[in-house]
């Protein structure tokens, strides 16, 4: 997909459309980074990934959102 | 607060996350107190249970699943889905025990336990009646 480049200020800025912020998952202060390749003409715009800490297991973490996929929709009706 | 505690408390930090990303609401710690008084067992206990340890005795077990149930609904140290959390673990835990149980009764009796008069050795009791 094309965009332009336009002032935010004194700066430039490329304007990022919903679907790259969805499908991404970025929210207003979600942390990024940008890699410029000068030799390819171009810039990659990453999510900054977080790492688990060393005394989780991932499988136990990975069990637990399963389940909440399974029941999403009899969670979603707890309110609170 | 015990290494085993700090370690549960960021469990459930992350797991409500998660669940705040995914139901679209405030996430966020209301009261750390009360999050710390979650999985602050008697005697320095806490709940390994949720943590994957594989209790033998049943007991130990609905002990940790009703005070788990009793101090997330009394204290409710979650800005938001304190029930669903609560819940989402105890559905997790009681699959990972391999327990025969009635999801839709847990989620109502979660949804609808009064702890003005129901304990937590009340509500582990209602687990062991339920979970075969």
């Amino acid at each position: 997909m094309k965009r332009k480049i336009i002032r935010v200020g004194s700066s430039r800025g490329v304007l990022l459309p919903r679907e790259v912020t969805k499908a991404m998952n970025w929210e207003f202060g979600s942390q990024t980074e940008l890699t410029v390749d000068e030799d390819m003409s171009q810039v990659i715009l990453k999510t900054i990934k977080i790492d688990i800490p060393d005394d989780y297991n991932p499988e136990h973490l990975k069990q637990i959102e399963r389940t909440l996929k399974n029941n999403f929709d009899v969670l979603g009706g707890l309110d609170d | 607060m015990t290494s085993e505690q700090r370690r549960q408390v960021k469990l459930l930090c992350y797991v409500h996350w998660i669940l705040s990303k995914r139901f679209e609401v405030d996430s966020g710690v209301r009261d750390l107190y009360t999050l710390e008084e979650v999985v602050t067992m008697p005697g320095g206990g806490s709940l390994t249970c949720f943590s994957g340890a594989k209790l033998t005795n049943r007991k130990d077990l609905f002990a940790q699943i009703g005070w788990f149930v009793y101090y997330m609904l009394e204290g409710e140290p979650f800005n938001s889905k304190n029930k669903a959390l609560t819940a989402l673990m105890v559905i997790w835990c009681l699959e990972n025990y391999k327990l025969e149980f009635d999801k839709e009764k847990v989620i109502e009796f979660i949804n609808t336990v009064d702890t003005m008069r129901s304990g937590n050795s009340d509500i582990s009791s209602w687990f062991a009646n339920q979970c075969k």
